[in-house]
């Protein structure tokens, strides 16, 4: 396991806390299969009210300290919020049918839309976010959504992921750096030699499945635009030049998880709260990549149905290599942390807006 | 007589009435607060109260004070009008408190998701119905989609990706000026009798690189035929129009559009209604599915053959010419790389087949059945 060595390790300062989750997947089952079974009979309506009952499963079993967190948000909230965003998209789609120059202002303005509903998005999660009855909250801008989420993803892409770490740290700054627990606010200094340090892995990885599929597979895209959807289905899966293709897929796909969880690693090591309390994060790298992939087989051949048993494994997995090092006395320090105005009633007039999931 | 209050935070100290009813055991937080100190929820005549031992935090009736809904066993929450919290890990007391108050539709939702053998029924209904959305709700969501898309998107579309591909494989025909401009004229005569007319479509010559010999139809009504298909046929100039009234068809029957909803459609209704498909699965919907979305369905490629012929025949060439093509494509490439798509092509022969019956049909001849 030489390859878990970019891991960092745990602080050692502090009372080290790790996180703990105690939800259960044959709990977690009845909950989900109840939100599909009133989402499918609601004709969708339901799934904003599923969304409340399967956050608050998730934070109510995400334990640190004794505690666990509390997810707030209501139903209708979220309910009207994807309401209003679908809206938009209507009014966008009829104004450029009745004029085609219309589309061009409104292309315009989704642009300028996206950063504030990333913004929003982000707020909204942390206001509804809970932990010892004192709220989380987000106070970033969305000037600053637009840098470090959207120019950010677009200087990742066009230096073909070169300078990816670059705005991996933009995002996670902007993200950290804003964030507030009550009034205490966290603050996150990502080196960008550590960064680099969990990329030159993943990237490798995409060099070599680029290389793969420059040799073997040149002609097989166009042969997949001339075949009927089954046929594309039966040869990816039985031929083997069709294989190259599922194995550079599952390369890539290996490839993004390595990454992603290793600037998790790497951000949340380089975060604190308050100024003094350390956070951590040292998720095995492979044996997350093994978690995933096998989560993902489980569920496509249980059709859905041991997803569940997924999200729990990984949920698990994921928080129990998470924690924070108290420095200090617990109760003093807790007892000393008081909620700000503005994140304990404004979560009513707040939207959910686009949810990203970060 | 008051005894000292023992928290300094505590506002509201009074001693309980002694017909009080213990509820459930938990903590109690001011407002907003991270404090807690160990308390009891109590049911005290018509109040409810949270009380640390004999003394009152807080207290109100019942109908004022917001109990969380069960889920899991995760704590449960009550919210005082104060925004005091009272938290217990007891979610079986306050259920039968609540039921005793509320009756037995209390917690309906909780009752439903509890482990028990109706949830294998829950299963089954939820595949059932997956099922049917995806045979009947799906291709009408298709319809309604084709039917509000603005006309400038087929035509961002086809623009774009011709765009690209010139970028990336592509580069000019090499074909003679005449080869190209007697298969213009045929084409042209193909799609007069199309719905779209002349004016619908536009052939691209493209020296198709790793393409190799192919044919194609955009959603704008670009159409794109490379030099190696031209070479494959052998001077066949009908067994080319052939093809070329198999990519009109594509068009008007806006198959790419309908297969790129359809393959979003999918994606979509499954994140919606599982809600939490895992980044994984989310990865291969919206990425296989891209890949899939440049596929056409069989339905759509058997309904594309037969306008291929009633086009062919409108315009007065053999309207079989396209099963020509296949057998040509059988015979050049059939012990070829596998690559080559329809040298695997487990349809073509019926492919073949069909489509001389229909032009037989047409023709008003006896079929060869």
């Amino acid at each position: 396991m030489a390859m878990l060595n970019t891991t960092p390790p745990a602080p050692a300062a502090g009372n080290l806390e790790r996180a703990s989750f105690t939800g259960t997947a044959s709990e977690y089952f009845g909950i989900w299969i109840v939100n599909v079974l009133l989402t499918i009979i609601t004709l969708g309506i339901y799934s904003a009210w599923a969304k409340v009952r399967r956050n608050r499963y998730f934070y109510g079993n995400t334990v640190i300290l004794g505690r666990s967190f509390e997810y707030h948000a209501k139903g209708l909230q979220i309910f009207l919020g994807r309401l209003i965003v679908i809206g938009f998209f209507i009014l966008v789609n009829i104004l450029s049918i009745i004029h085609p120059l219309f589309s061009v202002v409104t292309t315009v303005l989704i642009l300028v839309a996206l950063p504030w509903l990333l913004k929003r998005g982000l707020r909204f999660s942390a206001r509804v976010t809970s932990y010892r009855n004192v709220r989380f909250d987000f106070v970033g801008s969305a000037w600053g959504a637009f840098v470090s989420i959207l120019l950010g993803s677009f200087v990742a892409f066009i230096t073909f992921g070169i300078l990816a770490p670059l705005a991996s740290r933009w995002l996670w700054r902007y993200i950290f750096n804003n964030m507030r627990y009550g009034d205490r606010p966290f603050v996150t200094e990502p080196r960008l030699k550590s960064l680099y340090g969990v990329w030159w892995l993943p990237a490798l990885m995409v060099v070599i499945g680029a290389a793969l599929l420059g040799i073997l597979a040149a002609g097989t895209i166009a042969a997949m635009s001339a075949m009927s959807e089954d046929e594309a289905a039966a040869a990816l899966a039985f031929s083997p030049v069709h294989f190259v293709f599922i194995l550079v897929f599952v390369v890539y796909g290996a490839a993004a998880l390595i990454y992603r969880i290793g600037v998790r690693n790497v951000v949340w090591s380089a975060a604190s709260l308050d100024g003094r309390h350390q956070l951590f994060s040292d998720v095995p790298r492979w044996t997350y990549v093994w978690v995933a992939v096998t989560n993902v087989i489980v569920t496509i051949i249980t059709l859905g149905l041991m997803r569940p048993w997924a999200a729990v494994r990984m949920a698990r997995f994921t928080t129990e290599h998470t924690g924070i090092a108290v420095v200090g006395d617990l109760g003093e320090i807790l007892s000393s942390i008081e909620a700000t105005g503005a994140a304990i009633s404004a979560e009513y007039m707040d939207m959910e807006g686009f949810d990203f999931g970060f | 007589m008051l005894r000292s209050v023992p928290n300094t935070w505590i506002w509201k100290g009074s001693t309980l009435a002694s017909d009080e009813v213990v509820i459930a055991r938990g903590e109690w937080h001011p407002a907003n607060s991270s404090r807690s100190v160990p308390a009891a929820l109590k049911q005290d005549g018509e109040r409810i109260v949270a009380a640390e031992e004999a003394f009152v935090l807080v207290s109100a009736v019942p109908e004022r004070i917001e109990f969380s809904q069960r889920v899991g066993s995760i704590p449960r929450r009550m919210t005082f009008p104060d925004g005091s919290v009272f938290e217990t890990r007891d979610n079986d007391s306050v259920d039968r408190y609540l039921r005793g108050r509320y009756g037995a539709r209390h917690g309906f939702i909780h009752g439903l998701e509890r482990f028990h053998p109706r949830l294998i029924v829950f299963a089954f209904a939820v595949v059932l119905l997956a099922a049917s959305i995806y045979r009947f709700a799906l291709p009408v969501l298709i319809e309604v989609a084709i039917w509000a898309t603005p006309p400038f998107v087929p035509e961002m579309i086809g623009s774009g990706t011709l765009a690209s591909l010139d970028r990336t494989v592509f580069s000019p025909s090499e074909l003679p000026e005449a080869e190209r401009k007697a298969i213009l004229e045929g084409f042209a005569k193909l799609a007069a009798n199309s719905e779209g007319g002349e004016a619908g479509y536009k052939l691209n010559f493209r020296e198709g690189g790793a393409i190799g010999p192919n044919a194609f139809a955009l959603p704008d009504g670009s159409l794109v035929l490379t030099d190696d298909l031209v070479k494959l046929a052998g001077g066949d100039r009908e067994m080319i129009l052939g093809v070329l009234g198999h990519e009109i068809a594509h068009v008007e029957g806006e198959h790419s559009l309908r297969q790129i909803y359809r393959v979003a459609g999918v994606a979509a209704l499954v994140m919606l209604i599982a809600g939490d498909v895992g980044s994984g699965v989310e990865d291969i919907l919206t990425q296989g599915g891209a890949l899939l979305a440049l596929s056409h369905s069989r339905a759509a490629e058997a309904e594309a053959d037969r306008r291929s012929v009633e086009l062919m025949q409108a315009a007065g060439y053999d309207p079989a010419a396209l099963a020509r093509f296949f057998a040509v494509l059988e015979d050049k490439l059939g012990d070829h790389r596998d690559a080559d798509i329809f040298s695997s092509h487990p349809g073509t022969p019926q492919r073949q087949q069909d489509i001389r019956n229909y032009a037989a049909e047409l023709q008003g001849r006896p079929g060869a059945r």
